[in-house]
């Protein structure tokens, strides 16, 4: 169980996850299906991107000395910043400053936001496991994956929108739908790419099995796999009787995506804890 | 708090639970140490040693004896990433010792951990 420094250091790297993810994927979204009210969002979870970024170089001062007197310890704080975590917090700043800054500039802004967002997202191959590989598949792998998580999260809060407005059904269902037909690409993506980071960072069954870090990569695929049922569910199910003028259809969509929160919540847990505190299987 | 929010709630508790179940382990990258972990010697020693499997650098190291208070250990021979390290102790007689290390990796990963042995 980690001390008091890790378990905050675990928390803000699942805000920083939930952060850079769904900034970028609303810049995303917004991108590809024209969706309008995409900008509170968008800043709200870049600025706890930005700052759960900060504050994770601060706290990871804090774990190298034991007490809070290294959050502002200039020798940690240089310590961390001469390695690929300084890197990181670097590209961090400038990505989802970028983003932000687009976001100010109209839709012809989204380009400006979408660039910071890639930039954004090229941090976290620099401080992954993935960073101790040295190859340049496995992170475009992890980049390409996180795109397409991003991408996953960036639908939710417009369409949770408007399923919530009567009126605005007809336009839920046919964004459900558009969003159904792009998903078919990317997350077939998501779940190869995926595949293959696993396999690359386990390497074996023995180690899948037999190792903490094997362990909780099943139980991130399990909850995983409870995602892709839900949007299936939404794909297959909701979104269709949505179309064809369900009234009751919008609610178990709404429910549908508050529990997809939920999962996906989880899932960021999960893997916070998977890249801070578990060691790779050697 | 909705039904709907209990379930999300419930769902994120038991995910965290469960893995912390696992048994996991923090990123050690520890190979061993000298006294051994869990040793049971005749003499305190004068210093102890660790040997890592990659490079690192300690940032603190302290040592908790029996019921007094932990001190840290003097790194001041060490500002760079090294393998090897020896550290000089005060010894403090019989009883139990409990070595807390922290360090940070050259990927840029904070790591701790600790080891015991005892003094008859």
């Amino acid at each position: 169980m980690p001390d008091i420094w890790g378990l905050a250091a675990i928390i803000t790297k699942m805000a920083l996850y939930l952060g850079v993810l769904t900034a970028v994927g609303s810049v995303i979204v917004a991108l590809v299906f024209n969706t309008d009210h995409y900008r509170g969002p968008a800043i709200a979870f870049g600025v706890l991107g930005l700052a759960a970024a900060v504050l994770s170089v601060s706290l990871g001062g804090a774990n190298l000395t034991g007490d809070a007197s290294g959050m502002a310890d200039p020798e940690m704080l240089g310590l961390l910043w001469g390695t690929s975590v300084g890197t990181a917090l670097l590209c961090r700043v400038l990505g989802l400053g970028l983003l932000i800054a687009g976001l100010f500039m109209g839709r012809g802004g989204l380009l400006l936001s979408s660039v910071g967002g890639v930039i954004a997202l090229w941090s976290f191959p620099l401080v992954s496991h993935v960073s101790t590989r040295d190859t340049a598949l496995l992170d475009g792998a992890l980049v390409l994956h996180l795109g397409a998580v991003a991408f996953w999260l960036g639908i939710l809060i417009p369409l949770k929108r408007l399923a919530a407005v009567p009126a605005d059904w007809p336009r839920a269902a046919d964004l459900g739908h558009r969003f159904g037909i792009v998903a078919r690409g990317v997350i077939p993506a998501l779940v190869v790419a995926g595949v293959y980071l696993g396999y690359m960072l386990v390497g074996s069954i023995a180690a899948l099995l037999g190792t903490g870090y094997g362990q909780a990569m099943i139980l991130k695929v399990l909850f995983v796999v409870g995602l892709l049922a839900l949007g299936a569910a939404n794909k297959l199910r909701f979104i269709p009787a949505l179309k064809a003028g369900d009234p009751h259809a919008a609610g178990h969509l709404s429910r549908s995506i508050s529990i997809e929160w939920g999962v996906i919540l989880t899932v960021l847990a999960v893997t916070a804890v998977l890249t801070s505190t578990l060691a790779l299987p050697t | 708090m909705t039904y709907e929010g209990m379930r999300i709630k419930n769902i994120l508790l038991a995910g965290i639970m469960t893995l912390f179940a696992t048994g996991a382990l923090a990123h050690s990258a520890m190979d061993e140490t000298t006294p051994a972990h869990e040793a049971v010697l005749t003499e305190a020693p004068a210093e102890v040693v660790m040997n890592f499997l990659h490079d690192i650098r300690l940032t603190r190291v302290s040592m908790t004896h029996a019921d007094h208070a932990s001190v840290d250990l003097d790194l001041s021979a060490y500002k760079g990433m090294e393998i090897d390290f020896t550290v000089p102790m005060q010894p403090m007689g019989s009883g139990a010792y409990v070595i807390d290390w922290r360090g940070l990796g050259a990927d840029g990963h904070a790591m701790t951990g600790s080891f015991s042995f005892v003094v008859e």
